[in-house]
């Protein structure tokens, strides 16, 4: 049933049920938030399940957490495998992130220092969650807005040893290295030139908010100019990987998302070539 | 240099309660302090539009600014402890009954409670119906001591005020002017049959009915709630009331 996933998907969103269940799209995958289906019943559990039948699927999660100095939350974990058994995704990711300490959870993606003491930290926790699953963990990174003094690397140093260390796998978003690259005066090209080629699972694309002093990364609009050339240097580099446009807020008619990812369908052929398509 | 543990315990902080965060940013003052702000609007906009979410009539009642106000004094109030996101606002209702500051209608709390108990009902969980045809074969010495049991989604919910007019005709004009409730003790029953929210409205006698029930009375128990002064017309409003909640969907199938 975990089938495997190539091309270009969407992320599944509640306002588009009705298209995917009166007619087959043209998306060849589709990405659920995990956290929406983590729940007892009723329409949301039902709907995704009768979507899942006619394509493949990965789950996303917003909560693990997983840099947080508190524990690991087991009934979470508990809920996310039961979730996995349920609609058996081709490979299940969160973020590089932490979401709050101290049994306060802030629901945001939040920045995580470049340390070895984090990257310590991190390693135990990856390990540990990955023992757990039974799987690889996919891992995104995230766009930040500060960063700190106790920095001792760089983000792509930092995701690098943390591949290294624990053999997870990547959620390259483009548009956070966009993003972040803007917000903190580095080389986006630096970013992706260092990452693992073959740990890259999966590629998001997504919209933000530009205001003169800062790049906010809403997923509300269409993917920029910007991250489109960023998609491209990408795909040069690291070959074709499946991806996918995330839309958040303002969503559109799914026919608009589809057109945006013909888009990148082009673009990644352009890049490419068939050949590399296929492969 | 600033271990893990100060850096996220200064950067949440600096988030929830406004506290400087400046010893732990890297940067020009200016554009930290700007990056800090992106996370503490993010914040409040993202727990904000979650108590919109789950109560979406009340909302409707009190207008933007005011419930703007009511959830940001929420938020100050409950930091979020939930792992996800769905349940934020779970002590509304409670803050909302024992709040010194008076709303501008009592009822207003009533109205935040049917809200939570629709939201609930949403996502419990699934269970079949018991149906009529099943009880067809129970023998009739069998039927006083018949326990059952009552649908996941099934919540029983006390009200002062009779709301549910003014939650029904807000929930499908935003717009609509409604007149202010009647004070009415009740019970407000809510649940989901297959994937549609449902209500009703109910006296508080079927409503410690069905609690006994939910409790694990026999059918005998739950009668003698039902029709307390025991005369025959009681016992076929007893039977009659059965097959209302066969019909509705309140009971599970064992
Ligand atoms: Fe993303």
């Amino acid at each position: 049933m975990s089938e495997a996933i190539a091309g270009f998907g969407l992320g599944l969103r509640t306002d588009h049920y009705g298209d995917f269940i009166a007619a087959r799209q043209p998306v060849d995958w589709l990405e659920i938030i995990s956290e929406n289906y983590m729940v007892a019943g009723g329409k949301p559990l039902h709907f995704v399940e009768q979507i899942r039948r006619d394509y493949p699927m990965v789950m996303h999660g917003v909560s693990l957490s997983i840099g947080s100095l508190d524990a690991l939350d087991p009934a979470y974990l508990g809920q996310l495998k039961a979730l996995v058994e349920r609609l058996e995704p081709a490979w299940v990711s969160d973020h590089l992130c932490w979401t709050g300490v101290a049994g306060v959870n802030l629901h945001d993606l939040l920045p995580l220092p470049y340390t070895a003491e984090a990257l310590r930290h991190l390693t135990a926790r990856v390990d540990q969650v990955q023992e757990f699953l039974r799987r690889r963990l996919v891992l995104e990174n995230v766009s930040s807005y500060v960063s700190f003094t106790a920095d001792e690397m760089s983000e792509w140093e930092f995701i690098g040893q943390l591949v290294a260390r624990t053999d997870c796998q990547l959620l390259l978003d483009i548009n956070n290295v966009y993003v972040s690259s803007i917000n903190h005066g580095f080389d986006a090209r630096t970013f992706i030139d260092a990452i693992p080629p073959a740990a890259v699972r999966q590629i998001h694309l997504a919209g933000h908010e530009t205001h003169p002093d800062i790049l906010i990364d809403t997923h509300d609009q269409p993917v920029c100019q910007a991250v489109w050339d960023l998609y491209a240097y990408a795909l040069r580099r690291i070959g074709a990987v499946p991806t996918m446009i995330e839309r958040d807020d303002n969503i559109p008619p799914l026919a608009l998302l589809i057109g945006e990812l013909a888009c990148a369908r082009e673009l990644a052929e352009r890049s490419l070539g068939q050949r590399e398509l296929a492969r | 240099m600033n271990s893990l543990a100060t850096i996220e315990n200064g950067l949440q902080a600096a988030i929830l309660v406004d506290a400087s965060a400046s010893d732990l940013l890297a940067g020009a003052a200016q554009r930290s302090a700007r990056g800090l702000d992106v996370y503490r609007a993010a914040y409040r906009a993202r727990l904000t539009a979650a108590l919109r979410d789950n109560f979406p009539v009340l909302l409707r009642a009190l207008g933007d600014d005011a419930f703007a106000a009511l959830a940001s004094a929420y938020i100050d109030a409950h930091p979020s402890r939930q792992r996800s996101i769905r349940w934020f606002g779970d002590s509304l209702v409670d803050d909302l009954s024992r709040t010194s500051e008076p709303l501008p209608h009592p009822a207003l709390v009533d109205l935040a409670r049917m809200d939570w108990a629709m939201r609930a009902a949403f996502d419990a969980a699934d269970a079949p119906c018991l149906t009529r045809h099943e009880l067809i074969a129970l023998a009739p010495e069998e039927w006083p001591n018949r326990r059952y049991r009552l649908v996941p989604s099934l919540q029983m919910v006390d009200l002062e005020w009779r709301v549910e007019p003014v939650w029904h005709a807000l929930n499908n004009d935003p717009g609509v002017a409604t007149e202010a409730p009647q004070r009415l003790a009740h019970t407000l029953l809510v649940w989901r049959r297959k994937l549609d929210c449902l209500w009703r409205s109910a006296d508080n006698r079927e409503g410690a009915a069905l609690r006994a029930l939910a409790d694990g009375a026999t059918f005998a128990e739950c009668c003698s709630l039902l029709a307390e002064d025991g005369d025959a017309a009681a016992v076929h409003s007893v039977v009659a009331v059965l097959g209302q909640w066969l019909d509705e969907g309140l009971l599970a199938r064992d």
